[in-house]
Parts: C-alpha cells; structure tokens; sequence
C-alpha cells in the first residue's frame, strides 16, 4: 500500500520537526525549523544534507542552551553520519533508536543532562569512530557490547555514574586511540589485557573506585602518551616494569600505593609530569630522579619518603612545580635547587628539614610559591627574596627563622600571602609592607617582634586579613587602618599595645577577640581600661 | 612507537626528536601541551603530552 507514503526527504523534514518538538527552549534558537514557512530542511541551522541525495547527513545543535529530549525520531535519520549535541541542557535518556543510524561515525553528546543507561543498540553502529557521552548522568554499566564496534577510535565516557567493571573485552581493541572513564564509579581491577589496546595513547580512570595492583606487566602498554589511573584505591607497589612505558604523563596520585619510589623511572626520560603524590610510598627519593630533565611537574607530596633532598632535582632543568610537602624528609634544602629558573612552586612544607634557606633559592626568578611551613628550619630570612618579584605566595611559618624582617620584602609587589607566624622573629614589622599593593593576607603571629605598627599598612587597599597576634608590639594602633577598607579579619591580641582602639569605618565590625591581651589598650568591653565597669 | 627508546632492550624513555614533523616548518621542537578534549583552556590538572610545535601550531611526534 502506498497509503501514508511520503518521499524520503520529507520524511526526513518530520523527523527534523519531531526531534524540535521534544527539544525546549527552541523559540530563538531553532527559530528557521519551520516546514510551514520553509520546508528547505537542508538550510535549517545546523542541518547539513548531501549534495545529491538531499538526505541529512550532519546536525550539529552544539551549545544552543537546548532543554527537553533527543527524540527517538533521530532514529529516522538514516544517513546521518555525525550528530552533535554536546554543551545543552538536554534530559531523558538516549533512544534506543540512534542504533537505526547506519552511517554515524561522530557521536557528540557530552555536557548534558542524560540519564539512564548507555543503550546496547549504541553497539550496532558500525561506522562509529568517536563516542563522546561525557559529563552527564548516565548510570549502569558500561556495556561489553561497545567491543563491537569495529573502528572506535575514540570513547570518552567521562564524568558520569557509570558503574561496574570495565569490560575486559573492551581491552581488545587495536584501533582505539582515547578512552576516558574518569570521574565514575567504576570498580574491579586494573587488568593486564589493558596493554592489549596497541594503539591507545590516552588511558584515564581517574577518580573511579578501582581496587587492586598495577599489572607487573604494565610496561607492555607501550603505546601509551597518558597514563592516568590516579584517585582510586589501588594498593601494592610501582611494579619494576613501568619503567618501559613511554609516558609523558604516570599519574598515580590519590592511591594507596606502597613501597619504594623504583629507581627506574629516573630513565623515564619522556616524563613531562611525574604525579606520585597521596600515597603510601616509603623510602628515599631517588636521586636518579634527577636524570628527568625534560619534567616539569614533579609531586611527590602526601607520603612517607625519608632521607634528604637530593641535590640532584637541581638538574631538572625544565622543572616548574616541585612539590615534596607532607612526607619525612630530612636534612637541609639543598643550594642546588637554585638552578631551577623555571621553577614556579616550590613546596617544602611539613617534613623535617633543618638549617637555613639557601641564598641560592633567590636566583629561582620564575618562582610563584613559595611554601616551607611546618618544618625546623633556622637563620634568618633570606635578603635575596626580593629578587623573587613573581611571588604571590611566601609561607615560612612554624620554623625557627630568626633575626629581623627584611624591609625589602616590601618590594613583592605581587604577593598576595604573606605567613611568617610562629618563629622566632624580632625586630619591626616594616613600614615597607605599606608597599605590597596586591596582598591579602599578612600573618606574623607568634614571633618576638617589636616596634609599633607602621601607619604606612593603612595604604593596603587590597588586605583581608592581618594578623599581629603574641608578639611584643607597642604603641598606638594607627588611625590609619581604618582605611584598609577590604580588612575584615584583624587580630592584635597579645602585644603591648596602648592608646585608643579607632572606632570609625570597618573598625566598628572587630569584636574585642581582636583586642584581648593588650592591658593598656583602651576599648569598649569589659575589663578593658576605659571599657564599661562590671 | 616514535619516543622508543629500546635500542639496548632495556627500560627507559625519551622526549621525541620532532625532527621533520612539522612538514616544512622550522624550528620544530618538542613541548608540552595540557590533553584536555574540547576545551582550550583547562579547567583543572589534566595529563600532558609532547606534541611538535612550529611557531604556533602544533603537530602529532
């Protein structure tokens, strides 16, 4: 019967109505789908035909802020070969019917709303090179049957709720190239078949709920550029054998790996990032890993390492973040560090690391942040920081530096964290801080400064918080610092201070907690020398 | 594959050479770049590569 028959391009015309009917939010941006005004479907937005045949072959509605649904009349776009509906705000769930589109190769959902199941019918579609289904809601497993797709290049199934193991099957695979699964709740193990994939070079589980060792035969995995399985629960040592990947980035980061640090990746010469942080690893650092010159991201932080610093990452030439905080290492910071110009964070911060900074960190130009809190470092602050003119960020705090504050860290005018606290400082607190026109935060809590407070802090327009606490400061509190007007946090308790607190503008907002400690400072609240009497 | 460094069997790695991956471009070194599908400006840390960059663009090692 011919009754009902219409030709195929109208056909495809009601489909492109039906899939606007179930979209939202379509009144501007799909303002020329309109078959009653223009029923030339081919030049709607972002419908692309064949030049012959007229059929639709593309639709890409990226971006356009689209509510609703994907209507399973998609499923009658027989030639579609690429669809793109990524960065909407598209609910419901993926129609089964995209399996009766033959011809996709380009499957673009990612930033939506999806929810519900990766449909198995997904699987049917043999010409399928890249999968984006990223950042949705999708739940359940991640279908075996993806393995069917001859020529998947690209799976990215990213930030969803996928759960379940990762099938094995989806391991043999020769042709694809990325598989992105981070940010799920995937569980199982790591298996050894993931080296099977011979022509992958992105490799991310990152942020999944993995258990399990690292394959002893992780290092056949030789295609790999990116190896990143960090923030899961994967235990047992760093296998020998990764020493034969070809990575430019091994994150390992967020587990509970065990063990020593293996000196083999010190050859790992095509490292550019080396994320080994939060763990469980014991041992000294390498100092093989010196050997990296070509890293520039080097975390060690959040383990058990003992031993010293080896003077040897003074070589990693290209070396911009450095950080070995929260471990229990041992000795002084090596001079050689100094020959880090690249150098943009540096964090030393709760080892057990003794002496002085070196004078040699002042010729680290590029350094951004600074951070050796919390260790039983001594001598006093380095003249030469004020050729650090890029740092935003200067943590001494819990040392046992001592001597006076150069006035010449008023010259870092970038710094924005200023925290001597908690050493064994004396001397002024210097009027060139008036100078440090981007700060917000200064702490020098809990040293033996003298002096008065330098009136020149009133021209910090930017500061938050400035905190004097338990040091030996007298004098006034300058009038002036009621034109710090961003300041909302101020603690000048335990010091000598006298005169009269200032009342006008922020000042009306500090409770006496602000104030305690000081016994001839006058201010409203009982007990003080001018406050109210009991 | 192009980083191989497996002349003595051994374990190890090495940055590419670049050299004549960027077609009739020079210089052609290799650097870092941040793999972040879609995005130009990463959100977060996200893993890195080498890629061969010739002035402004940039080429597969």
């Amino acid at each position: 019967t011919f009754l009902g028959f219409v030709s195929p391009i109208n056909n495809e015309g009601k489909a492109l109505m039906a899939i606007k009917a179930s979209f939202s939010n379509v009144a501007n941006m799909l303002l020329d789908w309109d078959n009653v005004h223009n029923n030339d479907f081919c030049s709607w937005r972002g419908v692309i035909c064949d030049n012959v045949s007229f059929s639709v072959v593309s639709l890409n509605l990226s971006n356009l802020n689209l509510g609703g649904e994907i209507s399973p009349a998609l499923g009658d776009l027989r030639n579609l070969q690429s669809i793109d509906l990524q960065g909407n705000k598209l609910g419901g769930q993926i129609p089964d019917e995209i399996g009766n589109c033959a011809s996709l190769a380009y499957v673009d959902l990612s930033t939506n709303f999806l929810f519900g199941d990766i449909p198995f019918s997904i699987s049917k579609l043999k010409q399928l090179e890249f999968l984006n289904l990223k950042s949705n809601q999708l739940t359940g497993p991640i279908p075996a049957t993806l393995t069917q797709i001859p020529n998947l290049k690209t799976l990215d199934l990213a930030r969803n709720q996928l759960t379940g193991e990762i099938p094995r099957l989806l391991y043999w695979n020769e042709v694809l190239q990325y598989l992105g699964l981070r940010g799920n709740m995937l569980t199982g193990t790591l298996s050894p078949d993931m080296c099977q994939l011979t022509d992958l070079w992105y490799f991310d589980v990152r942020g999944n709920n993995l258990t399990g060792n690292i394959p002893e035969s992780i290092g056949n995995c030789t295609s790999f550029e990116i190896l990143d399985v960090s923030y899961n629960q994967i235990t047992g040592v760093i296998p020998y054998n990764i020493g034969f990947l070809q990575v430019a980035t091994l994150s390992l980061q967020g587990n509970r790996l065990t063990g020593r640090i293996p000196e083999v990746i010190g050859l790992m010469q095509a490292l550019a990032v080396l994320d080994l942080s939060d763990n469980e690893l014991i041992g000294p650092i390498p100092p093989i890993l010196g050997n990296l010159s070509f890293t520039g991201k080097l975390y060690l932080h959040g383990n058990k390492l003992t031993g010293p610093i080896p003077p040897n990452l003074g070589n990693m030439s290209r070396l911009s973040y450095l950080q070995l905080n929260d471990n229990e290492l041992v000795g002084t910071i090596p001079p050689e560090l100094g020959k880090l110009e690249q150098l943009f964070e540096l964090n030393l911060a709760n080892n057990h690391l003794v002496g002085p900074i070196p004078s040699n960190i002042s010729s680290c130009a590029a350094l951004n942040q600074f951070n050796v809190h919390g260790n039983f470092l001594n001598g006093s602050i380095p003249l030469g920081f004020r050729n650090l003119g890029s740092l935003t960020y200067l943590d001494l705090s819990g040392n046992n530096f001592s001597g006076s504050i150069p006035s010449t860290l008023g010259d870092l005018e970038h710094l924005l964290t200023l925290n001597l606290s908690r050493n064994q400082l004396n001397g002024p607190l210097p009027a060139e801080f008036g100078n440090l026109r981007s700060i917000q935060i200064i702490d020098v809590s809990f040293n033996f400064l003298a002096g008065v407070i330098p009136s020149e802090l009133g021209l910090l327009q930017t500061i938050n918080s400035l905190i004097l606490n338990n040091n030996k400061i007298h004098g006034k509190i300058p009038d002036q610092l009621t034109n710090c007007f961003s300041l909302v946090n101020l603690n000048v308790s335990f010091n000598n201070l006298s005169g009269i607190i200032p009342t006008m503008k922020n000042f009306s907002h500090f409770t006496p907690a602000s104030f305690f400690g000081n016994p001839f400072l006058c201010g409203n609240w009982v007990g003080s020398i001018c406050g109210p009497s009991k | 594959r192009l980083m191989s460094n497996r002349r003595f069997g051994g374990p190890g790695s090495s940055p590419p050479t670049c050299r004549s991956k960027c077609g009739k471009c020079q210089p052609c070194k290799p650097v870092h770049v941040p793999i972040q599908p879609g995005l130009s400006i990463p959100l977060e840390y996200y893993p890195e590569a080498w890629r061969c960059k010739c002035g402004n663009k940039l080429f597969m090692p």
